[in-house]
């Protein structure tokens, strides 16, 4: 879109009363190959492209989105927005843009994926599946994919801002299902990072494939935790979606601002004990859930979530700033074009601590050694989270014991805070996938091994 | 260029490629929606969205692209991608269908009368909804979602052998999300109407039923670990059968990713279930008369019956690997690889009140809430996931439960069901399951 048509619909919504007008331009070039049962299940580039038009009065938000880049199209929907508040033309006069637009762009060390042909990615996949599968005869099936998106941003607003932001995302996900007389389990692996194709030339795919393969042989026997409450230590690194989802999300200005988080009114408070400091950060260079700028153009930072068990900062966008008095932390983010920017989380973490793994098994009579998280959910009104264990093991009179599947833990998020008594040296940073009411986006979550006093672990 | 004519290009460019044997699917969807908080409309949203994706076959080797662009550059550009994903793609032993006569039914999926509703409408139903939503119960504490919108999408399949068939569609909701608190505790209720009749939206109707959601499980506590009888109540039962229905799957199948491999034949459940797919229901969403790789539905497909797997549901890739007819269950967006899923998903109702269910046990659990699905695992059959509701004695509530854990096998599962009520939820879904009671599941607490 260029500089004319942008001043022209940026005056189109002022001329309407808008205090505040943003045009989001977004064109990606996507690529995916898959592999399953040993062939090329889909192999995939496509173009993704729309506007994405947000008028805000007050904070009151009107947005619409299109992929239709037709100028009138897009004038139509901002009258269309307009009328739904019944906002009549005043005479403002045409809109100019300040400045040049500032634009970002990889940095010098990406390969960049649009420039690869799409057999170098299928080597790697074929690498993968040969090494799982010769782990042992019962793994049955290995799923394997490659994917990378190119991602141009222009974002463009009535306070002057016009920036574009060339962006880079390449993620592996692998499965490997081991069966035994009937039983089945899956264990997988997702690494992913803000780079180009050099991602996957650098990853150690034969590692990931080989660990995964004997994950899912040894859980396959794995028997049952007897469910009830019970001290959990934590693994390091995907550990840190419990954090993530059960503290992560209700500290978003999209939830406080609808008074819908049991930390509404606790800034200065002491919410966990004082082993814990827990950061929100976009600026962690070539993490899966950092940016340059949010998708509101804010240049992202690192946000102090928690310092020593005292709350000190919300997650803000640019309307839960203005609602909660937060200051704008960069955290406006979105899937795509498709969704007005909220308050979003980029690559949450606790701080690393001082205990050793060791110490904290010796601190444990009986309870879950909850070493690999799979997926989880919260509900940030009530707190109330879930986590599913893909690998765990019961901690007996303070040492590892038997590896035990299908645990789950629940609870609710400001409950579990205080508990966690012991934080690890091991903080470890990993790739996810976060779903909520602007989409699914890329984030990391992580964590050091840490410790729970209690919790309610599902078994049978 | 509207969504025929983008068809149309991209049927005329797959022919000047020379490529063998093609399909494509178009969407171009428009929506408008309000949200509502605290008496004001916090959020107004319309879009147009639209896609189109072609999957070649170029000499057997299949190929995917789509665009969101409809200009003649990129919708060629889309085609010539196709192409070259077929370099390195294995050859897929699978032949596109030709077109075939449908059946004659009105699945009455359009209704013109929503066309004609405006913000106008949504502003006085949302903010009446949210009003409503307030007043439904003095333990009201909070509304952080009031919703109102409405969509309407058109759909085009086409291919390279002359299948070409188009369809309107649309829809509306009303729905709404409150917290309600007593002694510091909080639940969330929730209520969503949605479907082509409006006369169905009622906001005090939808708020009192979200309010009576949430207060049912206030004061609720914990139940000492062990083994119980359980209800899934029907609102909860589509969710756990919608979270496996891929192991039905020929797809899953065949690729190891699902238990019932070589059990076609065979008593996987209990005498007194049945799955089937159904598609020729009007008014029930998942219902269509062509699936999305041209091949016509049927009415209704035996998946489950009386406890005996019947058949395996399969797309034109999986039927060409088991030397079957292909049962049109061939579905796939734009953006995505064709995939494999029911129309609609069936368990025809029993006999029993839900009421004469609770009480056919001394001590039962009724699930009305889950608590996330991450501990759920269509290709092992694991379930161990929160959940929430009420427990009745001798047949008569006792109290709310919460803070519990039910962990058990889908495939164990299905064998230990005892009972299936007279009543389906009320929601527009294309999961149809009434209250299941389950005897002997795992309970942690």
């Amino acid at each position: 879109m260029n500089q004319s048509n942008i001043e022209t619909l940026i005056d189109a919504g002022k001329k309407r009363k808008a205090d505040f007008v943003e045009i989001y331009e977004e064109e990606s070039r996507n690529s995916s190959i898959s592999l399953r049962d040993q062939k090329i299940e889909q192999s995939l580039a496509a173009t993704d492209y729309g506007i994405g038009i947000r008028l805000v009065y007050g904070t009151d938000v009107l947005y619409a989105y299109t992929s239709n880049d037709d100028q009138q199209h897009l004038l139509s929907l901002i009258h269309l927005l307009a009328d739904s508040r019944g906002e009549v033309a005043n005479g403002s006069s045409a809109f100019t843009l300040p400045g040049d637009v500032a634009k970002y762009s990889f940095s010098k060390n990406i390969h960049d994926p649009r420039k690869v042909p799409p057999f170098r990615r299928l080597e790697l996949l074929q690498k993968a599946d040969s090494v799982a599968r010769k782990v042992s005869s019962k793994i049955i099936q290995v799923g394997v994919s490659a994917s990378d998106i190119v991602t141009n941003v222009l974002i463009a607003n009535s306070e002057g801002l016009w920036v574009e932001d060339l962006r880079v995302r390449s993620r592996f996900f692998l499965s490997v299902t081991a069966e035994n007389k009937g039983e089945r389990f899956v264990a997988s692996e997702s690494p992913g990072a803000l780079k180009g194709f050099e991602f996957f030339e650098g990853l150690p795919v034969e590692d990931i494939a080989q660990k995964a393969g004997e994950r899912a042989l040894f859980m396959l026997d794995a028997g049952y935790i007897e469910g009830k409450k019970m001290p959990v230590v934590m693994g390091n690194g995907f550990g840190g979606v419990i954090f993530h989802e059960a503290c992560g999300h209700p500290l978003e200005t999209e939830a406080i601002r609808k008074k819908s988080s049991p930390f509404v009114g606790k800034l200065g408070e002491s919410i966990a004990q004082s082993c814990l400091t827990a950061y929100d950060d976009g600026t962690i260079e070539e993490q899966y859930g950092s940016l340059k700028v949010d998708d509101e153009g804010m240049p992202t930072q690192k946000t102090l979530l928690i310092e020593n068990g005292i709350l000190k900062a919300y997650l803000a966008d640019r309307i839960g700033s203005m609602e909660t008095g937060s200051a704008r932390t960069g955290s406006g983010r979105r899937e795509s074009y498709q969704y007005a920017p909220v308050s979003r989380m980029r690559n949450t973490y606790i701080e690393a601590g001082k205990d050793s793994l060791e110490e904290m098994f010796a601190s444990v009579d009986f309870g879950l050694y909850a070493k690999r998280m799979g997926g989880g959910s919260v509900n940030p009104a009530t707190g109330e989270f879930n986590f599913a264990v893909e690998e765990g093991y019961v901690i007996r009179n303070g040492k590892i014991s038997e590896p035990v599947r299908g645990a789950t833990l629940i609870g609710k998020g400001h409950e579990i805070l205080p508990k966690i008594s012991m934080v690890g040296k091991d903080l470890e940073l990993a790739a996810g996938t976060c779903g909520a009411s602007s989409g699914s986006i890329p984030v990391t979550v992580g964590q050091p091994s840490l410790k729970v006093d209690e919790i309610l672990v599902g078994g049978r | 260029m509207d969504l025929e004519q983008a068809a149309g290009f991209v049927l005329e460019e797959g022919k000047r490629y020379g490529i063998d044997s093609f399909d494509l699917i178009a969407t171009d969807s428009e929506d408008i929606g309000i949200e509502v908080f605290k008496g004001r409309i916090v959020s107004t949203e319309t879009s147009r969205s639209r896609g189109v994706g072609i999957r070649v076959l170029n000499n057997s080797r299949p190929g995917y692209s789509y665009s969101e662009r409809f200009s003649k550059e990129a919708l060629s550009q889309m085609v010539r991608d196709a192409m070259d994903q077929t370099e390195i793609t294995d050859p897929l032993d699978m032949e596109l269908p030709g077109p075939k006569p449908l059946a004659e039914i009105d699945l009455k999926h359009y209704n013109p009368a929503l066309e004609k509703l405006d913000f106008a409408w949504m502003r006085e139903q949302g903010l009446a909804l949210d009003h409503a939503s307030w007043e439904s119960d003095k333990r009201v504490e909070n509304v952080p979602h009031v919703g109102v919108g409405k969509s309407s999408t058109q759909s085009l399949i086409a291919n390279s052998k002359g299948v070409f068939v188009k369809k309107d569609s649309n829809v509306a909701y009303l729905g709404t999300g409150l917290v309600v608190v007593e002694s510091d505790i909080k639940k969330m209720g929730s209520y969503y109407r949605s479907g082509r009749d409006i006369s169905q939206f009622d906001p005090s109707y939808i708020a009192k039923e979200a309010a009576h959601r949430g207060t049912e499980l206030l004061g609720a506590k914990p139940l000492p670990s062990g083994v119980y009888t359980i209800v899934l109540g029907n609102r909860i039962s589509p969710q756990i059968f919608g979270m496996f229905s891929s192991p039905y799957f020929a797809d899953a199948v065949q690729k190891g990713s699902s238990r019932l491999v070589g059990k076609l034949g065979n008593e996987v459940a209990s005498p007194i279930l049945s799955i089937y797919c159904e598609a020729h229901t009007p008014d029930y969403p998942g219902s269509r008369l062509v699936d999305a790789e041209g091949i016509p539905t049927s009415a209704r497909t035996k998946v489950l019956e009386n406890g005996v797997l019947k058949s395996y549901l399969y797309n034109l890739e999986s039927a060409k690997r088991d030397n079957v007819s292909p049962t049109g269950h061939g579905v796939r967006s734009y953006s995505g690889r064709a995939g494999t899923s029911f129309s609609n998903m069936i368990v025809p109702l029993g006999t029993k009140t839900k009421d004469e269910l609770l009480a056919s046990d001394s001590h039962c659990i009724f699930v009305t809430k889950l608590e996330g699905g991450a501990g759920c695992s269509a290709v092992s059959g694991e379930i161990s996931i929160g959940i929430q509701g009420i427990y009745y004695k001798n047949g008569k509530p006792e109290h709310a439960v919460d803070r519990i854990t039910m962990n058990t096998n889908y495939f164990d599962l299905l064998h230990k069901i005892q009972g299936i009520s007279n009543e389906y939820s009320d929601s527009y879904s294309s999961i149809k399951v009434p209250d299941i009671l389950i005897s002997e599941i795992h309970v942690a607490g």
